[in-house]
């Protein structure tokens, strides 16, 4: 009877501890940028300072942790409020399971606040989901002085085999070519995507989804050997294979390697994760397109990238509706902006930034022919993540272009 | 129950008031154990004949295609010989060193406990704890042993880095944590053996070795299948320390079975397909347990 | 029933009581001894412990030293890592949301546990051979095996992100080992016990209570230090059901701050060493009781 008590106790002391918070909202916001998590912080507090009664918490967590945490995450109770989303694919398993708010009703809201292109991202069938924050473009991103070191000319990464050379003659330099964060596998897919970009042009993937075995076909074969060229070379530095994403950062701010195909968020990364807390300083950094391939069907100015942004999850209170709006005014995104931390989706916010890196990066953007959300979100969990996969397998020479061909589409065809 | 003026009950009363008293002492242990326990594994049997994200309804049954899809899968091959080489190295290097440091350690002999208490110290870590230390041990960068190996006039090496050695730090990080363990149960079992064979066999002349050999081995038998079992069940459930050492990487060379069900089905939201590497783990942990008594009631009967 | 006959029943101390009770003359069953022997055992030693020692010092370094001077003692030591842990509240608030876990998954454990091994022990009913081995069948499945349903199944009870969602499905988890255990030392009592305690007219309960339990001490104790190390150390089972890190037992914790501070590595050797410092503090006071106790279950199991 004893343990009955106890158990019956044990129950209502866990409902009691679920209830207990109810007389203040508390809007619980969940993301992965770390660099812009003091900014994002910053706005919850002026927002928490204007707003009696409300509590909004913003907590970061890794990227990968929460990649892996989010399918769990969702089904708690106690989900949070308002997670991170890359949209694409991974959203849109999100919605059909149920776990993400409509909120087309305050779409005329949204629609003057944020640019068109980033917002509709988050609609699906005509709802929308959620809203864009933060564009980013995936980019070649150099130390100036390690290319001045091995002696080669920016302007030749224009071309494929001109990119080739450039590795060559930095390795021949002594000069590591290029950083990669290969454990977390991610950053190496961005070189699968965008050779696949460059190969196939703006309908490549729909082409794949749409036909049978499609992603068999032509562009994915020879994305993967042109991926296999690429590392024969051994352009990466050593122990690629078992370096994390931030602490590649560390190693491209150490100046390590001379070159990284990485996001812009990368840029202000390497300075924080560096040994010496600088790393190398924005006037030092240049910045080139993914280069053209010959034949391909896809354009210099196409650019990949992701439309970060935030949904709203299943019972989340309409007081997390209400931050949201604030947290994408441009009133709000000002400091972020004027950091010089991501590229904002909020119109107007492009006069506040003062960085002409990010200011080159959201010309680009804006400039942009064809904008790619990133692979391993765009084609869902499970797809996403066999992109991944494969691109680092390839690459370290463990798989053949063919076969990862095929372990695409099996996984496509498994979904 | 209890009325003490009662006259003293019958042997069928005792009976029947057992099985009252059992009605109130079995249940609540009866329905944690089965609510947790073997409906989870009922379970899992039926999730692994659909593919199910584990979010939308349960209607795409598939049949036995994720087990199809698990066999035919070469991460989930290199698992399953990951699991196997833990066995290898339980069976050639940590039983060996677990049973040479039981006996310089049976005896009392000086500094005895503190060696066994030194050499049971990691198993009390979490793995989780044990494969952080270790990978720094093994970086490329900071760790000891690459820089050892820099000092000697060697490049860095990235270890953790490496499909071909990355698992063979593992292995070498279970042999650390797990040999103090297994060396525990063989002192134990070394206190079981009779003191007056040793004093006989060496009235008789017989060397430390030969009394090794002759006596020693063959009365911890017990304790090495023990031994053996124990480092089987760990190994169908080794996972924390994957986790916290390499990730299941290089090129998902360093995955264990549990640490593949975990990534390839709750990482990619396949509960389904994660349910069937589930059930054949569970078959294989029955084969084990099975084989085990088997084992243990064949040479009780020799 | 005198005082002198329960001692007599005590159970005795078993072959697994690991301190040396008694004393055998050297060199009989070592095949080495003197000089040789003891340099063998400090390799070992050394080989355990660098490993302990270069996390517990690398704590006290900058960075960049752990670099420039791996293997000497830090040239200045940075009590500021340390300190800097030991003042937040991330700390302490994971050692004591794993001690809660802990602690409460091993009152349970006892609570559940102990009057069904008594029942196994001492009662006879219908389908007892029957419920015992499926108690035991419980023995060898870790929850590994089934942790995507278990994870349904924490969820369908409204138990994500709750400690309870660890603490329940531990219990039962330790139901098996931890019955076995106690059923086995129950029925060491004497049957005259139990029979002349029944006559006299104690009920099963009052002798479960007053006499069983208090005679089995050694077993509570194995138990609840099994039960306790495997709980304190869980990380997959937290992994799946804890979501808010405010809840985090340490092992996540550990994992979290490793992610966060990815290149920091001073800092991530100094969180480690003040994590596991709570459980080695345990195991060198109370090393015999923990010693024998997980080699005695594990034995007995």
């Amino acid at each position: 009877m004893l343990v009955k008590a106890l158990s019956g106790l044990a129950v209502a002391f866990a409902m009691s501890l679920a209830s207990a918070q109810a007389a203040d909202v508390t809007v619980r916001m969940l993301h992965v940028n770390e660099t812009g998590d003091p900014y994002w912080k910053k706005i919850a507090e002026d927002y928490n300072a204007t707003h009696k009664g409300v509590k909004v918490i913003v907590d970061y967590m890794e990227n990968e942790a929460y990649k892996a945490k989010l399918p769990t995450l969702l089904q708690s109770e106690d989900r949070p409020d308002i997670i991170y989303s890359w949209a694409g694919g991974v959203m849109r398993a999100q919605i059909e399971a149920g776990y993400i708010q409509d909120i087309t009703a305050h779409k005329a809201e949204f629609d003057q606040v944020i640019y068109p292109a980033p917002l509709g991202a988050y609609e699906v069938d005509g709802k929308l989901y959620g809203v864009s924050v933060q564009l980013s473009e995936v980019l070649l991103i150099y130390n100036k002085a390690l290319l001045a070191k091995a002696g080669v000319d920016p302007a030749q990464m224009k071309t494929w085999d001109g990119f080739l050379d450039v590795l060559k003659k930095t390795k021949g330099a002594g000069v590591t070519p290029l950083i990669m964060g290969g454990a977390d596998k991610w950053p190496m897919h961005f070189f699968y995507s965008y050779l696949l970009m460059r190969l196939g042009g703006p309908d490549v993937l729909t082409t794949a989804e749409t036909t049978e075995g499609g992603f068999k076909a032509q562009p994915f074969v020879d994305a993967g050997a042109k991926l296999k060229e690429l590392a024969a070379l051994e352009p990466f530095q050593d122990g690629w294979l078992g370096t994390k994403y931030l602490p590649s950062q560390g190693q491209f701010g150490d100046g390590k390697g001379m070159m990284a195909l990485q996001l812009n968020g990368f840029i202000p990364g390497q300075q924080k994760n560096a040994t010496d807390g600088k790393g190398i300083p924005n006037d030092q950094i240049g910045l080139a397109p993914f280069p053209e391939l010959p034949g391909g069907k896809g354009k210099i100015t196409d650019t990949l990238g992701g439309v970060q942004g935030f949904l709203l999850t299943k019972d989340a209170p309409p007081e997390a509706l209400d931050f949201l709006k604030y947290f994408v005014s441009a009133e709000a995104q000002k400091a972020s902006a004027e950091a010089g931390v991501y590229v904002p989706a909020t119109k107007g916010t492009d006069a506040f930034i003062k960085n002409p890196l990010v200011a080159e990066i959201a010309r680009a953007i804006s400039n942009s022919t064809w904008h790619q959300n990133f692979l391993d979100q765009d084609l869902g969990p499970s797809v996403g993540r066999v992109v991944n996969d494969v691109s680092v397998a390839i690459a370290a020479g463990d798989m053949t272009p063919e076969d990862g061909a095929q372990q695409i589409q099996d996984a496509w065809d498994q979904r | 129950m209890a009325d003490t003026t009662a006259p003293p009950q019958s042997q069928a009363s005792y009976v029947r008031s057992g099985g009252l008293t059992a009605l109130i002492f079995l249940p609540p242990a009866l329905t944690l154990f089965t609510v947790f326990v073997i409906l989870p594994i009922g379970e899992a049997g039926w999730y692994g004949f659909y593919n199910w994200n584990g979010l939308a309804a349960l209607d795409n049954f598939v049949g036995l295609e994720n087990y199809r899809q698990l066999l035919a899968n070469k991460t989930f091959h290199q698992a399953f010989i990951n699991n196997l080489l833990i066995i290898a190295v339980s069976l050639a290097v940590q039983l060996p060193l677990a049973l040479g440091m039981a006996v310089l350690l049976a005896d009392r002999l000086i500094g005895s406990t503190a060696f066994r208490m030194l050499f049971f110290l990691p198993y009390i870590l979490a793995d989780v704890a044990a494969g952080l230390i270790w990978r720094f041990m093994f970086d490329g960068d900071y760790g000891l042993i690459s820089q050892t190996w820099q000092a000697l006039g060697g490049d860095p090496l990235y270890i953790l880095a490496d499909r071909h050695w990355a698992y063979a730090a593992v292995l070498t990080v279970i042999v650390w944590k797990y040999f103090g363990f297994h060396m525990m149960l063989y002192i134990a079992g070394l206190q079981n053996i009779d003191r007056n064979l040793y004093e006989a066999a060496s009235i008789d002349g017989a060397s430390p070795w030969q009394r090794f050999r002759f006596i020693t081995l063959p009365g911890l038998k017990p304790m090495i299948k023990l031994s053996v079992f124990f480092s089987l069940l760990g190994s169908l459930q080794f996972f924390d320390m994957i986790v916290s050492l390499t990730g299941g990487g290089p090129l998902n060379s360093s995955h264990t079975m549990v640490s593949f069900l975990y990534y390839f089905g709750i990482g990619r939201m396949r509960i389904g397909f994660g349910s069937a590497v589930g059930v054949l783990l569970f078959i294989l942990c029955a084969t084990v347990a099975f084989g085990y008594k088997r084992w243990l009631m064949r040479d009780d009967n020799d | 029933m005198t005082e002198t006959a329960l001692q007599a029943h005590r159970p005795r101390k078993g072959p697994l009581a690991l301190p040396n009770s008694d004393v055998v003359p050297a060199s009989l069953t070592a095949p080495l001894t003197g000089l040789p022997r003891f340099l063998i055992l400090c390799f070992v030693a050394a080989l355990v412990m660098v490993p302990l020692l270069a996390t517990a010092l690398g704590g006290f370094k900058e960075l960049g030293e752990l670099r420039t001077n791996p293997f000497g003692l830090p040239k200045v030591w940075q009590w500021e890592n340390y300190r800097g842990i030991l003042a937040s509240a991330r700390y302490w608030r994971i050692l004591g949301n794993s001690l809660f876990i802990s602690a409460v998954t091993v009152a349970l454990t006892l609570a559940v546990a102990a009057p069904a091994a008594f029942a196994f022990a001492h009662l006879r009913f219908f389908g007892q051979r029957f419920l015992f081995n499926y108690f035991i069948l419980g023995l060898t499945f870790p929850f590994a095996t089934a942790i995507l349903p278990l994870f349904i199944k924490v969820r369908d009870l409204g138990l994500l992100d709750t400690h309870w969602g660890i603490i329940l499905p531990q219990v039962a988890f330790s139901q098996a080992l931890s019955i076995l255990l106690m059923r086995n030392a129950f029925r060491q009592l004497p049957a005259e016990l139990l029979d002349a305690a029944l006559v006299d007219g104690c009920g099963y309960m009052r002798f479960f209570l007053w006499i069983t339990l208090p005679l089995s001490r050694p077993i509570l104790a194995t138990v609840a230090v099994i039960t306790f190390v495997v709980s304190w150390n869980n990380f997959l089972l937290p992994l799946v059901v804890i979501n808010t890190n405010a809840k985090y037992p340490w092992t996540l914790g550990l994992m979290d701050y490793q992610g966060e501070f990815i290149v920091a590595w001073q800092l991530i050797l100094a969180f480690i060493t003040l994590t596991i410092l709570p459980a080695v503090m345990m195991f060198v006071l109370a090393q015999r009781y923990i010693v024998s106790g997980l080699t005695a279950g594990a034995v007995k199991g």
